[in-house]
């Protein structure tokens, strides 16, 4: 349990209701001690949940990895401290894929919503000890973990390439040889998890606002939601990925992004962003 | 060329909307999306994708893609060691194949065909067909009837 696995990268300390292959609740409390909780981790923990239902109705001969979700929806941030309500229902399941939506909460507040997910459903044995899964499978469905054990992630850096004001943003993510969440994600076959993939977006979108005309009010521009997420191919530590913003359509409400991450010419992953002024709908 | 029982007309009527979908789904414009593109050497699509583009037919559509459908259907009445044997597809399984998917060009299909290369045979309009054949199994579900 010192390497990491289900230490580094794991987003689920309990298991409270579970409808093997449909439904299924749990919660996830931030540890205290963070300075922050990027917004996607929470949507991590979402998938992991509904992860955690697949493979048990599965018997922990597959799991989902990466894939994609039709809209992700961000309603408020979270706050290190703060409980997390998780929930997922499982619309299909099989051993090639399972389609899910899910959510979480805090204090009865949605703060992030997953609508139609799809993601791959690969062999267990690929990525990680199926006995290990099973007792951790065990341990969250009764007494649960122990919170706390995220201690944040390592930041990846991000190498401006070019920035044409307002239009597009580029740059090289070199994802690290050795990093925490490698141990977690997975044991046996450490690839970048997408969510921190799509964080990195976040950071060249972030830019990318920066240089966007003001919306209306004045008010900043902040993500509202993501649509057409898909990852396509996993990368291995040490890789090296060409990231790309480029805004696609602006008004004062409403300013759309689509950003993608290359290695070479294959597309990795991509997904749409839309921004609107702070506070608005 | 058009699938057996499937008119021109109502590839035409369903085309639009599936090649919307797949622009969406592999990042492409829609205009390099033809009837007759094969969706892994002509636009690039891979095993995830298939998955994306099946979801967003079932649910523009509301029509239920089992996976596996395609391959299936083609087999039909056959066997599975008449229709494929250590991983290659039989003669027999070939000329299933070939008429089901009556839209692919003749000279795409090679042989021998390994069964892991099947979905490379597969273009829009094998979609397409895919959405009509289902929107007729619902109808004939609802009305009691055969597709």
């Amino acid at each position: 349990m010192m390497n990491g696995h289900f230490l580094a990268f794991s987003f689920v300390d309990r298991i409270t209701a579970l409808d093997l292959g449909r439904r299924i609740h749990g919660h996830y409390i931030i540890p205290a001690g963070l300075a922050e909780f990027p917004v996607v981790l929470v949507g991590e923990a979402v998938g992991q949940l509904a992860a955690w239902a697949a493979m048990a109705a599965l018997e922990f001969n597959a799991r989902p990895v990466a894939g994609l979700a039709a809209s992700v929806n961000f309603s408020a941030p979270v706050l290190p401290g703060q409980k997390l309500e998780l929930m997922a229902s499982l619309e299909k399941l099989d051993n090639e894929a399972v389609a899910y939506h899910g959510r979480a909460e805090v204090d009865g507040q949605t703060v992030i919503e997953l609508r139609d997910c799809v993601g791959p459903m690969l062999p267990v044995e690929e990525f990680d000890d199926p006995q290990s899964l099973r007792s951790r499978f065990a341990l969250l469905c009764q007494a649960g973990a122990t919170p706390g054990a995220f201690g944040g992630v390592e930041p990846l850096v991000l190498d401006e390439v070019s920035n044409e004001e307002g239009r597009c943003v580029r740059a090289t993510l070199h994802v690290p040889v050795q990093a925490s969440f490698f141990a977690d994600h997975f044991p046996r076959r450490p690839v970048l998890p997408g969510t921190l993939l799509l964080n990195s977006t976040l950071e060249l979108v972030s830019t990318l606002a920066a240089g966007l005309p003001a919306p209306s009010h004045g008010r900043p521009w902040v993500l509202r939601d993501i649509t057409d997420v898909k990852l396509r191919a996993f990368t291995p530590p040490g890789g090296t990925l060409k990231m790309e913003a480029r805004l696609s359509q602006i008004s004062t409400e409403a300013a759309f992004v689509n950003v993608e991450a290359r290695d070479g010419k294959r597309l990795v992953g991509g997904a749409r962003m839309r921004l609107a002024p702070e506070n608005s709908a | 060329m058009t699938n057996i029982n499937i008119t021109k007309e109502e590839i035409a009527a369903v085309f639009p909307k599936v090649a919307e979908i797949m622009a969406s789904a592999l990042g492409c414009e829609v205009e390099e999306v033809k009837a007759d593109s094969s969706l892994i050497e002509d636009l690039g699509a891979e095993s995830i994708d298939f998955l994306d583009i099946v979801f967003r037919l079932e649910r523009t559509f509301k029509v239920k893609i089992p996976r596996g459908k395609i391959v299936e259907a083609a087999r039909g009445d056959l066997l599975a060691a008449q229709f494929e044997q250590g991983g290659t597809v039989t003669d027999a399984g070939l000329a299933r194949l070939k008429s089901y998917l009556s839209e692919v060009p003749a000279d795409r299909f090679k042989s021998p065909l390994p069964v892991a290369e099947i979905p490379r045979l597969f273009t829009v309009e094998t979609f397409c067909a895919v959405v009509i054949r289902q929107q007729r199994e619902a109808a004939a579900c609802l009305s009691g009837q055969p597709a």
